[in-house]
């Protein structure tokens, strides 16, 4: 540990950014890096645990402390070191994670967090810096051949991991550029689209193969590939989005948050767009959905200059602190104000849609929404109810609906290859060894789990990685976030 | 196949005792010696101890001379002349009561005595009156007689005669345990000489005198009388083990008595001797046979020696020496005697006051730490009398011309031939020049300085092999960063904190270190551990590498041997000592590697390679074995150090070759402490650990370490932190020296199976079974496949370990986030279904075990029932405590929820070591209480007042603790804030040391005695011992019951909250199932368990794991961890830093404030672990605790274990029910008798009334002896419950005694009383003084000078907190220790004086013993030194030695003249007479933390005047 006290010296200070003011000019990241001395001091808080709970609230078992300390001893090798051992995509997780690691610090308990994904961002771009980032070329290669379908988060950390110990692998994309959600999910003022591009040609230079506008299922059969790769790692995500069924849900201008950002994505990135363009420029902008993926069109749309941007909430609006029924380390729903809020947005609590409004022409014009009261009855989950009288009709040009995913998309190979759906229509696998009813096919990140954080999709793809290792060569000696691999040869 | 089922087995037994002799200086004979030494057994009858039944001894004896013409008449009798004196033999022979064995045996020492061509006179049936002598020693009473045997004419020198008999009884006695059928008496030959005789049995001391009517009648006379009065652990029978026995009897323990029955093992195969033909000495070998206890074997020692040519003294210097190591004021010529003999031979180390004989001089020594008491006394009519105690034969004072004591390592003869008393000086000098044994040094002993440089050289490794290296012999970045470096850095063993809650080596998923099997012991109640830091004077680490020799001749070549000042190797030494050619000295190193093929046996066919190799080096002249794992490769993995190591001593031993080479080993797999202390105690001489050296270096240069410190520096403080740590290792067990520990295997294996621990690690404890040689191989495999791996590692880094912090992808841990949270969660929320999680979270260890307890399931053979029939929840909780944490080790807000919490539910907190503030006393407004009803007592003694005591319901003796036991502690000077200054009546400021023992406990008599003061101290509270769970601790709580504790509790290793040695930790102590399992079993066998109340602790975390305990025996439980937490603690592992983060283990303000705790989730706590506990009641169908406490059968190893590794324990010894029969109650129901009726105080309080009642001046006159012990303490009691610490005005009350006070006079009295005593005392003089006045000075009728002459014991003062006293004469060792406030002037000390002083003044009119001040924060001393050699004796690492300066005048003049008014000393009457000119005598002793304290208060002072 760096500094017994530095948890009593100093508190916890997020690098500056750029003022929202400024920063909804363009699409740039806005967040600054550390002077030296800072990080140094952010570094200093850890306290190096005897429980490091973060390693826990962490999915890929990121082991905290120890890069902390090397951080504060500036060894950036070793930190780098550290890091990299147990996350493929630091540069991702450092700019778009939740950081559940910060919810589980134990200095959050009664203090600031430590600001453990501000350093590691600082770490890999550190290491960026200093070139210790490179491929890995002297790979001893097995001969197997591994086909990874999808390249989001979870299939880029399995391609990552596989061709690591050996096989060859092959990623199916069916857009144009490699990186899924990351790529066209995520806008650019929290992840530039360099940051992918940096990592993928590292991914390329170590012999992984990216095919991308291939679209599996379509493009290529899934037995196909069977035929050529000795396994299948089924990483698609979770892509039909949760609709809203309501009266005017056909009118124009209600569209799904992800056809927006998607489209703002290959605009910054100069890709051409097919469809039609979907501008909130001088509009009235609701987002329907208070999550992450809300907040992205809340940015993108003041970027665009909206005339007004408003995000309704189905839930009432959280406590600012934990309460006794959220205590440490558990994750707390508590009120969040991204970036993209502090740059303008009215945020209504407890509402509901009940009905879109258009104009003759067919295009949204306004909106019905009500008032809801939640209701706790025998303890069982709370429930809503509409208050009355409050149904009201606000001003709305364009409404996003970003209220989740349902499932992974089923027609295509799920269909064509019979593979078995969980209740929820996911993949059917289990964390013990990512593998669906067909042989050979593996499954990882949201097509197995659900909607997740990027950080659980990396950390499945990771999982994944050494299952479908150990089912190709008896053993494997890739680590997971909870086992090393010395005891495997016991 | 074990002949006992449970986990009880004799060897662990231990003895304490009483001795002392009468003898006539001129050698008169006469019947009065032997009566008057009759009588000092009586009058030590407390020192003594009875079993079950009160008239059931532990053994009692009496040595004497021949009585000739007792003798002759005799035979008379029998139809037979005996020869004159010198011309016969007598020898007590124990025979079987069974007629045929006993021919049997008759008939063989018959042949025998033929064959050696002594002729047999006749045989006595020796005269016994059997009444009342308890049945159960009666049971196994042997038949004794006398025979006598007759001198054959050609024997000229009666010593001849003695070694001829010494091979009769040696030949028969082997002849006879090897062929005729044992039954539990056997035959015994309690002496056999023309001199001496010896009546023993298995007698109370009381008993001896009516037992042998021999003894009563006048004709037997003799002109000595040499008693012992045994206290054993325990109560089966044996009649042989009372002593004495034919040389010595010895009040002590041999704790290194393993290692060395193993090297004299070694050498038996060399011994020869001019005065023994070769075949006698075949027939006398082995010199030990059999088990038999520790005095014994030294007896045999002894004898031996003795027998082939030393003289006795002699003999004693060899076994018991002096610490010579490192005393440079030690006279050269005794130290090349000392150092001659410790190349040829280890000491027998451990605590030993030792009284001897051989007929013809008498005498005593006492062991380097002189920690048993031995006054002696002689008189003018030419008689020495000599005892453990002063006054325990009654001598009129007019009679007495000297009073003294033994000194540690000091010697003490009456040559009765030549009617004098030889001195110390006088008796070594000669001895020690009987040879030129400094010039054989200078000649032949090999210096490792002085050697030339080596032929070739290891270089370091470089980075990629030390990473390879590194991973082969398993180290993790917890080993690098958490041990290595910190040992590297700060040149000390890392601190940690909070136990452990990781796997069991035998349970763990991860590869162990085979070290990691091993557990070390410890001492507790039999002996004490020692402070190798401020004691440090008699620990040693030198040792010798070569042929030990011919132990039976003075060989000048016996000590041509390479001398090491330490056992740590750095390469170059390794080096010098593998190029070493003396011409007859050379070494031969030899592999440690196995084939990694996987197969099976292939470790095994390795091994018998190594040892084949070291037997031929052996045969071929090799002096020195270097045993080496460097050269490995990808098909070649190395044997564990240790198990090589072991492998070779024992074979080598086997071979009788051991004691010819000496082992030294060159491994990889040598990193902490405990890695040393593992091969040292397997035999190895010295070690270099060269991938911990070059993993420094690594480190150093990658920038890991980041230190301006040179690598050379680094790898010296690495050196320095293992041999302190190995200090601390020996010194936990009351070791020492290097030589003792080595080869001493003070371990105890868990997790080995029998058939390795029989052949590799012969004779060493291990009970549960476990790995095999193959599935040690796998452990080592596993590591050897990760360093070389048959495919790419994708991430190659070391493994994180975890053992010390929990890690994701590390050692599993049972507080884990998950395990923490939902008890937090649920104990916040009151949610019994959260908690029930917990629960399952931590008894479900089915993929993962980590205790023993995981591996039980209940089994129910009983029908269940309803829940509602189980007793309800609030007569269990009152069977609960919490730890004994300090205020001080944790804030004070966490401690007094624990206190408020536990007194809501009418169970108990505890105190901890740090005392108690008394505003705690006082119901709060609410009617909650923050009082803790345990009072801690443990070593400090902080804060303990009678008032304390007073307000106890319970007060814990605490003899270990789980987390260090044998360790002392320490509080930095920065944590003693104002506040825990004053509760632990310390100076704020000032560091505070807790010694590793109680220095009122050196055995187990000595508990009893300090039980005995604290019942004094309050009659009502009950008194708990606390153990740690150990092998053996079964019958060290046997001897606790019978030292009349009510409470015993057995601590898990795995508990403990206190900072520690992280190889503490992990390394020391075993889980209480076993020690409790022990525990209970031994109670049960001894019938000893309805008189206690058995409590265990230590992660008890769950419902279960408090059924398993009471299943196991215990019938209270103590909970602290799982209770912290509760209370917010989230296992951060800092408390020894003050920086915890939640408040609870921290001293700073600022954290203090972030403490969330709540009484009301602490009691939630219990709630829910008391209905889970009720729930597996009614499913095993018990309606109370009482029912359920021991019934062991409703527990049976879980079903479908098929672990590789644990699959094959056997706890079999652990669920093994001991029968107890119909009537007999397996639970505490009988209160103990504390026999206080007797107690002087009655008298005392009668007369004291009118003081207690209304304060009124009372004074009185009593007759005092030695058999009146703590006196004064039961009126202090009273007067605290009356008064509470203000006591009565001064004087009060002032009582007179006159005579020999018994122990602990004055112990815990209070203000207000003062206690003058008229003659002298015994140890503890005002013990934990509270405030009273005592006065001590010689009878009016005495004629000695007294300030020349003992007049009070040792560990006088010990833990006093106020009051004062005045000692005209001399003290013993330790005087004022630990000293926290009280006054006191003495005329001299021995050695150790004011030692861990806090507080307080003393002065020392005289001259003081040997490392004075040691450890000394605070108070001051002054000491009147006008032969000027006061410098060197004192210790002066903590204070600074000052001339008396203008402001410290008064003070000293008043002390001395309130000395010489109350005592009438002469010395204060010639200082204060004289005093501007003695000025310049005293020496003020100021401890420099004190110092800097006291400038910093008067600098405060003048700058708040000058605002």
């Amino acid at each position: 540990m760096g500094k017994q006290t530095g948890f009593l010296e100093f508190t916890r200070e997020l690098p500056s950014k750029r003022l929202p003011k400024q920063r909804v000019g363009d699409y740039k990241e806005f967040t600054e890096r550390y002077s030296d001395e800072k990080l140094n001091q952010q570094s200093s808080r850890c306290m190096d645990c005897g429980i490091p709970f973060c390693h826990n609230g962490c999915p890929l078992g990121n082991v905290i402390p120890e890069f902390n300390d090397a951080v504060y001893k500036k060894n950036w090798k070793e930190a780098y070191d550290i890091l990299s051992s147990t996350n493929n995509f630091p540069e991702f997780t450092g700019r778009i994670c939740p950081a559940p690691c910060e919810t589980a610090c134990v200095l959050g308990i009664n203090q600031p967090a430590i600001a453990i994904e501000e350093i590691e961002k600082h770490i890999i771009e550190i290491a960026f810096d200093k070139g210790f980032v490179q491929a890995e070329k002297q790979i001893m290669r097995t001969g197997k051949k591994v086909a990874v379908i999808g390249s989001g988060p979870a299939g880029l950390a399995a391609a990552a991991q596989l061709n690591l110990v050996g096989h060859s692998v092959t990623v199916f994309e069916r857009d144009d550029m490699p990186g899924g959600l990351l790529r066209y999910g995520i806008p650019d003022f929290k992840l530039e689209k360099w940051v992918i591009d940096r990592r993928i040609k590292l991914m390329e230079e170590e012999g992984i193969v990216f095919k991308c506008n291939t679209n599996v299922g379509e493009d290529v059969s899934m037995s196909n590939l069977l035929r050529e790769y000795q396994a299948v790692v089924m990483a698609g995500g979770s892509t039909i989005p949760r609709n809203l069924d309501i009266p005017g849900r056909e009118l124009k201008g209600v569209y799904f948050a992800m056809q927006f950002l998607k489209q703002q994505n290959k605009r910054v990135s100069g890709s051409p767009i097919a469809e039609e363009e979907i501008m909130a420029t001088d509009k009235n902008v609701i987002v329907i959905g208070g999550g992450d993926t809300g907040s992205d069109c809340v940015g993108t749309s003041n970027r665009h200059k909206a005339k007004s941007v408003t995000q309704f909430e189905l839930l009432p609006k959280p406590p600012v602190q934990r309460n006794e029924v959220m205590p440490w380390p558990s994750f707390p729903m508590l009120l969040k104000t991204t970036s993209s809020h502090e740059e303008g947005c009215d945020r209504k609590w407890a509402v509901s849609t009940k009905e879109f409004i258009g104009d003759e022409k067919g295009h949204l014009k306004a909106v019905i929404m009500v008032d809801l009261e939640w209701k706790i009855v025998d303890n069982k989950p709370a429930q809503f109810v509409e208050v009355k009288g409050s149904e009201r009709k606000i001003p709305c040009d364009l409404a996003f609906l970003a209220m989740g995913f349902n499932h992974p998309q089923h027609e295509g190979m799920i269909v064509d290859l019979e593979i078995e759906l969980d209740e929820r229509g996911n993949v059917r696998a289990t964390e013990k060894n990512y593998q669906s009813n067909i042989a050979r096919v593996f499954t990882a990140g949201d097509m197995r789990r659900g909607q997740s954080l990027v950080v659980w999709a990396i950390k499945e793809g990771r999982d994944c990685a050494q299952k479908v290792d150990e089912f190709l060569m008896g053993q494997s000696l890739l680590e997971t976030a909870d086992r090393n691999s010395i005891a495997r040869y016991l | 196949m074990k002949e006992n089922l449970g986990l009880y087995d004799p060897q662990f037994e231990h003895d304490a005792c009483g001795i002392g002799f009468v003898a006539n200086i001129r050698g008169n004979k006469s019947h009065n010696h032997i009566s008057d030494a009759l009588t000092i057994l009586e009058n030590m009858e407390h020192r003594g101890a009875c079993g079950c039944e009160t008239n059931t001894g532990d053994g009692a004896g009496i040595f004497i001379q021949i009585p000739h013409e007792f003798f002759f008449d005799e035979c008379v009798k029998l139809g037979v002349h005996l020869p004159s004196f010198g011309k016969y033999a007598v020898g007590v022979l124990f025979f079987p009561k069974d007629i045929k064995l006993r021919e049997e045996c008759r008939d063989i020492f018959n042949r025998a005595a033929e064959k050696l061509g002594l002729e047999i006179i006749t045989y006595r049936n020796v005269p016994v009156n059997t009444h009342d002598i308890g049945p159960t020693a009666l049971s196994v009473e042997p038949m004794m007689e006398q025979v006598f045997i007759a001198c054959p004419d050609y024997i000229i020198n009666p010593m001849d005669f003695e070694r001829k008999l010494f091979v009769l009884r040696k030949y028969a006695s082997h002849t006879i345990e090897n062929t005729v059928r044992k039954d539990e008496i056997g035959f015994y030959i309690a002496s056999l000489s023309y001199k001496t005789v010896v009546y023993k049995g298995q007698l109370t001391s009381s008993q001896v005198r009516n037992y042998f009517p021999d003894l009563n009648n006048k004709r037997v006379v003799s002109a000595f009388g040499l008693v012992h009065s045994r206290f054993a652990t325990n109560t089966f029978p044996s009649w042989r083990l009372a002593q004495p026995f034919r040389y010595i009897a010895h009040n002590g323990e041999i704790n290194t008595l393993q290692g060395n029955l193993n090297w004299l093992k070694a050498s038996e195969n060399g011994f020869l001797s001019t005065f023994f033909s070769k075949e006698e000495m075949e027939m006398l070998l082995p010199v030990i046979n059999g088990v038999q206890s520790d005095s014994a074997c030294l007896d045999n020692m002894i004898e031996l020696l003795t027998l082939t040519g030393r003289s006795l003294p002699h003999v004693m210097m060899m076994l018991i020496p002096e610490a010579w190591d490192g005393d440079d004021r030690m006279d050269p010529v005794k130290k090349a005697f000392y150092e001659y003999h410790a190349s040829m031979m280890e000491p027998w180390d451990g605590p030993a006051s030792i009284s001897f004989t051989d007929g013809k001089i008498i005498g005593a020594t006492l062991d380097r730490n002189g920690l048993r008491p031995s006054r002696y006394c002689v008189t003018t009519d030419g008689r020495v009398i000599m005892a453990s105690e002063t006054g325990a034969l009654p001598i009129d004072p007019a009679l007495v011309l000297e009073n003294g004591r033994l000194q540690p390592g000091k010697m003490f003869v009456v040559d009765m031939e030549q009617g004098r008393i030889i001195s110390d000086d006088e008796l070594k000098s000669t001895i020690c020049s009987q040879k030129p044994y400094g010039d054989w040094l200078n000649k032949y002993k090999i210096r490792l300085e002085e050697l030339p440089e080596p032929r070739v050289m290891y270089t370091h490794l470089e980075t990629d092999q030390v990473f390879k290296y590194q991973k082969v012999f398993g180290y993790t970045t917890e080993d690098l960063d958490e041990l290595i470096a910190p040992m590297a850095l700060e040149g000390k063993e890392p601190i940690g904190s909070m136990g452990t809650d990781v796997p069991l080596a035998v349970l763990s998923d991860e590869p162990q270190h085979l070290s990691s099997y091993f557990k070390q012991l410890f001492a507790q109640v039999t002996n004490p551990p020692i402070d190798p830091i401020r004691e440090r004077l008699v620990m040693s680490l030198a040792s010798f590498v070569g042929n030990n020799g011919n132990l039976l001749e003075e060989d000048p070549l016996s000590c041509h041997t390479v001398a090491l000042r330490h056992p740590v190797l750095s390469n170059f030494e390794l080096e010098k000592i593998r190029s070493i050619d003396t011409g007859v000295f050379q070494a031969k190193t030899l592999q440690m590697y196995f084939r990694a093929d996987g197969k099976p046996d292939s470790l095994k066919k390795a091994l018998d390679r190594l040892c084949r190799y070291a037997v031929d080096a052996a045969e071929d002249g090799f002096e020195v074995l270097i045993l080496t794992d460097r050269s490995i490769d990808s098909d070649h993995a190395p044997i564990p150090s240790l198990l090589a190591t072991a492998a070779v001593h024992h074979h080598l031993i086997r071979k009788g070759l051991r004691g010819s080479v000496g082992l030294v080993v060159e491994s990889g797999s040598v990193w902490e402490v405990h890695h040393f202390a593992c091969l040292l105690g397997y035999g190895a001489t010295a070690i270099n650990p060269y991938m911990a050296l070059s993993s420094i270096r690594d480190m150093k240069l990658s920038g890991r370490i980041q230190t301006d410190l040179e690598v050379e520096q680094l790898k010296k403080n690495y050196t320095k932190a293992v041999n302190d740590g190995l200090l601390k290792v020996f010194s936990k067990m009351g070791i020492s020296t290097l030589q003792s520990y080595q080869g001493a295997q003070i371990f105890e294996i868990l997790g080995l199976n029998q058939s390795v621990v029989d052949r590799y690690f012969t004779g060493s404890i291990s009970r549960i079974e476990g790995l095999g040689l193959d599935e040690i191989a796998k452990e080592t495999l596993a590591k050897h496949a990760f360093a070389f791996p048959k495919k790419q590692i994708p991430v190659d880094r070391l493994p994180v370990g975890g053992l010390y912090q929990w890690k994701r992808k590390g050692e599993f841990h049972l507080f884990n986030p998950q395990t923490i949270h939902l008890l937090q969660y649920s104990t916040r929320m009151n949610d019994y279904t959260s908690f029930k999680k917990y629960s399952k979270l931590v008894n479900d260890q089915g993929e993962r075990a980590c205790t023993l307890r995981s591996l039980f399931q209940f089994k129910t053979q009983r029908t269940s029932i309803s829940i509602n029939e189980v007793e309800p929840a609030e007569a269990i909780w009152k069977r609960f405590a919490t730890g004994a944490m300090s205020f001080g080790s944790i804030s004070h807000e966490a401690h007094s929820t624990l206190a408020i919490a536990m007194n809501r539910i009418g169970g108990k907190s505890n105190t901890g070591e740090g005392g108690e503030d008394e505003f705690r006393y006082e119901t709060m407004e609410n009617g909650d209480s923050m009082r803790s009803s345990i009072k801690q007592v443990a070593s400090a003694r902080f804060g303990v007042t009678s008032n304390y005591l007073t307000q106890a319901d319970e007060l814990q003796i605490k003899m270990a603790q789980g987390a260090k036991p044998g360790e002392g502690g320490q509080l930095p000077g920065h944590k003693v804030d104002d506040w825990i200054g004053k509760v632990r009546y310390a100076t704020p400021g000032v560091g505070l040391i807790s010694p590793p023992p109680h220095h009122d406990i050196y055995s187990i008599e000595d508990l009893a005695q300090l039980i005995f003061d604290l019942k004094n101290a309050n009659r009502a509270a009950r008194i708990n011992v606390k153990l740690v769970s150990k092998a053996g601790v079964g019958t060290i709580a046997a001897g606790v019951t019978k030292a009349k504790a009510d409470v015993v509790l057995i601590a898990g290793f795995d508990g403990g909250t206190g900072a520690s040695p992280v190889s503490s930790i992990k390394h020391a102590g075993l889980p209480w199932e076993l020690g409790l399992a022990e525990a209970h079993q031994t109670l049960v066998k001894n019938k000893l368990r309805s008189r206690v109340i058995l409590q265990t602790d230590g992660q008890l975390k769950t419902g279960k794991d408090i059924a398993i305990a009471t299943l196991l025996g215990a019938e209270e439980w103590g909970v602290a961890t799982a209770a912290l937490v509760t209370e917010g603690c989230i296992m951060m592992r800092k408390c020894h830093l003050n920086t915890c983060p939640v408040g609870v283990a921290t001293q700073d303000k600022q954290l203090r404030e972030r403490f969330t705790g709540d009484a009301d989730h602490v009691v939630n706590l219990f709630k829910f672990l008391t209905e889970e506990l009720r729930e597996i009641m009614a499913q095993l169908g018990f309606r109370t605790i009482n029912e359920m406490v021991g019934q062991v059968d409703c527990l049976e190893m879980r079903e479908g274990i098929d672990h590789w590794k644990y699959s094959k324990l056997d706890l079999s010894p652990v669920l093994y029910k001991e029968p107890a029969s119909q009537n007999t109650v397996v639970y505490n129901n009988e209160q103990q008798d504390h026999e206080l009726e007797n107690v002087l105080d009655w008298k005392l309080l009668e007369v004291a009334q009118p003081a207690l009642e209304s304060q009124k001046k009372v004074s009185a006159s009593f007759a005092i002896k030695s058999i009146n012990r703590t006196t004064g303490t039961i009126l202090s009691n009273e007067i605290s419950k009356k008064y509470q610490s203000a006591g009565l005005p001064d004087d009060t009350i002032h009582f007179k005694f006159t005579g020999t006070a018994g122990q602990s006079f004055g112990a815990f009295n209070t203000k207000g009383v003062t206690l003058e005593l008229e003659g002298d005392a015994n140890d503890y003089f005002g013990k934990g003084l509270s405030g009273a006045k005592l006065i001590v000075y010689p009878s009016s009728k005495s004629n000695f000078v007294p300030e020349e002459n003992i007049i009070i014991g040792n560990v006088a003062f010990y833990g006093a907190t106020s009051g004062e006293s005045y000692i005209r004469g001399k003290a013993g060792e330790r005087f004022a220790v630990r000293n926290s406030g009280a006054t006191a002037v003495v005329e001299g000390v021995g050695d150790h004086g004011c030692e861990y002083m806090t507080g307080g003044r003393v002065v020392v009119l005289g001259a003081t013993g040997r490392n004075f001040a040691a450890g000394m924060s605070g108070g001051i001393a002054y000491v009147y030194d006008v032969k000027g050699e006061f410098p060197l004796q004192c210790n002066t690492e903590m204070v600074d030695l000052d001339p008396v300066s203008e402001s410290d005048k008064e003070e000293l003049f008043k002390m001395i003249s309130d000395h010489f008014k109350h005592t009438q000393s002469t010395v204060a009457k010639f200082v204060m007479e004289d005093f501007d000119n003695q000025l310049k005598n005293f020496i003020k002793i100021f401890p420099k933390d004190y110092k800097k304290v006291l400038q910093k208060q008067s600098e405060k002072v003048k700058n708040e005047v000058k605002k």
